[in-house]
């Protein structure tokens, strides 16, 4: 027991003589968990600087060793690979200076830091992880006594600053004796909390763990390492789409910063044979791995990330194929690291997808209706000025001239703000609970879908009072549609008793066009006050609520398709006594169009009530 | 500018904010209809006003939201205004002297403290209520000429258009006073 904490620092200069990038990538992760420690370790550095010249010598004796120590390695990894092998050293430089001395208080401290962190995010915990699997791949059998000696001469040498931490004191000290016991009872204090953690959400990372291609795993876990670092997961809480896309970005390309290191420094450390072998089917692999996160990643607009993810490719393929191996374990651990980091606590992703979707710049429907006011009434005001006797108002001008607009507006604000409520139940919740809302926003999503226009013509206006009155009573708030009723009587009233031979046909489109309006902008105003209603509505039913809402949209918008049929009638009869009967046509035409158009404003803002709706039923 | 019901030059939005029962609505009626709405019921998200006035021989379209008394109104309004946006406070129901919940000295101080402009009024009687919103769009368009309000950062241009030159809170925003005037 007591070579082996020195033993594993002899492997592990195996890839540190020939990786010094990676012993920063190591060192600037260590350095972000222990900052105040740094003062410390650099002086030990210092101090163990003359012993590197002295031993550099020593090195090239000793790689023989680890020659015949690589077998064993590998399976010490599959061994060590559970033991979080910082705490181990750490435990062991206390044992060493004993309690009470600088060295040790700073290192006790790290073990803490590196929990509080775990906390915050999962990827701390991988990264203590990936350093403990660092440790243990390098930690080489136990039982070489040979290397015992210089290995603790050359420790401080190669390894990597974290390691150095830990080990300072160790060459001189050579107090392996005690160490031994007080090892022992540290080790089960801080390895076992740490150990769970850190395996248990780690079960993808197996590949990684594969003994078969240990020289490369060794290069890979660096890059991994510096994805915490250079980004902070811990913020994902509170993210919005851009930082996800930046945070994406980064790591990508801090990770193909790795693997161009990776790349660079790798070349001629595996063992070519080995490679040659694997190359082969790591290569399908590539091919497997890499359309795979081109779909999954595209899927959700993360465009950046598909870039990176073709740059790596690239880098990988011009590298030739005897990295390549290491690039194509690089690049599934990426793949993997990505999906991982991105579903974290979203389980299959649900929650950004409904976010990104919300973004997504749809059209204000008030403010296109708005726009298209003004444009007509520019227009009309030319018109005005050339002939001054068109008077006719547009659509949409007698709409908000209906206050449809004002409630239009309204209405999505409703909408909004019950969309923002929705998100912010979902982004509370997590796993069961999250796919459970989900489900049930999806239900009543189903539920307000408008049956397809059945060709109801014939539809008469008793029928739809009726349909209207059973519509009204279901949803059991106090909306009226008295106003929609008068509104209608009125036109009825004024149509019976129009003298066809009088009336212009251009006043005939005018009223037609400003009935539409109004009973539209009744329709929309009575939307939003079932909207705010439903609300504050006591004991929601919203099966009960969507049937109604149904019913009432499919009747008015079958009541609009009466009303353009009724006045197109009366324009058909004009038209047969008229001259010129294309502008009569025309006007028929626009009839229907605006028909079109009040039916579709209405069945928007009838979808505007669906997130009301969804905020009753979760 | 020429002839023809539409032509305005501004739409100025108000929102009329305060607590239940002030008489948000009735001020806006009276204003809107110069009438007094004796059982007006209550207001259910928000209601809609328009009348077009003028100033400094301006046509000006006021775009009135006139709010049901929730909460969510009151916080809105404190938390998202800009500062060029002119707020007018209203002590309502001045016809009512001997309920009267706020004395005017208070309330006046109050207006000053905050920058607010204040008026007493009646939407019963119509006291004052026409200058009240008349008093406001003054100011707005004051705000207009001397280039406080950037009406393109707002929204869209000037003329014929919904330009948004500033929220106008004809507020009664401190406590309700459901008898006397609000304050």
């Amino acid at each position: 027991m007591e070579t082996s904490d020195s033993e594993y620092f002899e492997s592990a200069d195996e890839d540190f003589q020939s990786d010094d990038e990676d012993t920063k990538t190591v060192s600037s992760v260590t350095k972000t968990e222990e900052k105040p420690n740094t003062k410390c370790v650099n002086d030990a550095i210092k101090k163990l600087e003359h012993v590197q010249l002295e031993d550099t010598q020593e090195k090239n004796s000793l790689n023989n060793n680890k020659k015949n120590d690589k077998g064993k390695t590998n399976k010490e990894i599959e061994d060590n690979i559970n033991s979080n092998e910082i705490t181990e050293d750490l435990a062991q430089i206390q044992a060493t200076k004993g309690p009470g001395s600088k060295l040790n208080k700073v290192e006790a401290s790290h073990p803490t830091s590196v929990k509080k962190r775990s906390k915050e995010t999962d990827v701390p915990k991988k990264l203590g992880a990936k350093l403990s699997c660092k440790d243990s791949v390098a930690k080489p059998p136990q039982e070489s006594p040979e290397c015992v000696k210089n290995v603790d001469q050359k420790q401080p040498k190669e390894s990597p600053e974290c390691v150095k931490s830990a080990d300072q004191k160790q060459p001189k000290s050579e107090t392996s004796n005690i160490e031994e016991n007080l090892w022992d009872e540290s080790e089960i204090d801080w390895g076992k909390e740490n150990e769970d953690d850190l395996w248990g959400n780690d079960d993808d990372w197996e590949p990684v763990n594969e003994p078969t291609v240990p020289p490369q795993r060794e290069k890979i876990e660096p890059a991994q390492v510096k994805v915490p670092s250079s980004s902070s997961w811990g913020s994902w809480g509170t993210w919005d789409v851009s930082s996800i896309i930046s945070t994406a970005t980064q790591s990508v390309s801090t990770l193909t910063q790795g693997i161009s290191t990776v790349l660079e420094t790798g070349i001629g450390v595996p063992d070519p044979e080995e490679l040659a072998k694997i190359n082969q089917a790591e290569k399908e692999k590539l091919k497997e791995i890499v359309p795979d996160e081109d779909t999954d990643n595209s899927g959700f607009g993360l465009g950046n990330l598909v870039m990176g993810v073709s740059q790596l490719t690239k880098l990988v393929e011009t590298t030739g194929t005897k990295v390549i191996s290491g690039g194509l374990d690089t690049l599934e651990t990426i793949g993997k690291k990505t999906m991982e980091v991105l579903q974290e606590g979203d389980p299959g992703l649900k929650k950004k997808r409904a976010f990104l979707k919300i973004d997504q710049d749809k059209p204000v429907l008030s403010q296109l209706l708005r726009e298209a006011k003004e444009k007509a009434e520019e227009e009309n005001k030319i018109l005005e000025e050339k002939h001054f006797a068109k008077k006719a108002k547009n659509y949409e001008t007698l709409f908000d001239d209906h206050q449809g607009l004002v409630h239009l507006e309204a209405l999505e604000m409703l909408s909004k703000q019950c969309d923002i409520k929705l998100q912010t139940l979902l982004e509370s919740y997590t796993d069961e609970a999250l796919t459970e809302m989900q489900e049930t926003m999806d239900q009543v999503k189903e539920l307000c879908e408008l049956p397809d226009e059945e060709e109801d013509e014939h539809a008469n206006w008793t029928e739809i009072k009726e349909k209207l009155e059973s519509a009204v009573s279901e949803i059991s708030i106090p909306i009226s549609y008295k106003k929609f009723v008068e509104t209608w009587e009125e036109t009825e009233a004024w149509l019976n008793n129009l003298k066809l031979e009088i009336c212009d046909a251009r006043e005939l489109h005018q009223q037609a066009v400003e009935t539409l309006a109004q009973l539209t902008a009744i329709a929309v105003e009575q939307f939003h006050k079932a909207g705010e209603l439903l609300l504050v509505k006591e004991h929601r039913s919203t099966a009960d609520e969507a049937d109604s809402l149904v019913q009432l949209t499919t009747t008015l918008t079958s009541l609009i398709g009466v009303v353009a049929a009724k006045f197109s009638d009366k324009l058909n009869t004009k038209s047969s006594s008229s001259k010129n009967k294309e502008e009569i046509n025309s006007l028929i035409t626009n009839v229907f169009f605006e028909a079109a158009n009040s039916s579709s404003y209405i069945q928007d803002a009838f979808q505007l009530l669906i997130p009301v709706l969804q905020v009753g039923a979760v | 500018m020429s002839a023809g019901p539409y032509n305005y030059s501004y739409i100025f939005k108000y929102i009329i904010i305060g607590d239940m029962g002030v008489g948000k609505s009735c001020l806006l009626h009276q204003f809107t209809e110069k009438k007094f709405m004796a059982d007006c019921p209550h207001t259910i998200g928000v209601e809609f006003g328009t009348r077009i006035i003028e100033v400094s021989g301006q046509k000006i379209k006021l775009q009135i939201w006139d709010t049901a008394g929730q909460e969510s109104w009151l916080t809105d309004t404190r938390n998202l205004t800009n500062p060029s946006t002119v707020i007018f406070l209203i002590g309502n129901k001045c016809d009512l002297e001997g309920q009267r919940d706020v004395t005017y000295e208070e309330a006046s101080k109050f207006a000053e403290e905050n920058g607010l402009m204040f008026v007493e009024a009646s939407a019963k009687t119509g006291d004052n209520v026409e200058e009240a919103f008349l008093e406001t769009a003054k100011k707005i368009y004051q705000s207009i000429q001397d280039g406080r309000l950037d009406l393109n950062a707002a929204e869209s241009g000037v003329q014929h258009k919904p330009s948004q030159p500033g929220r106008n809170n004809l507020s009664n925003d401190q406590q309700a006073n459901k008898d006397n005037c609000a304050c």
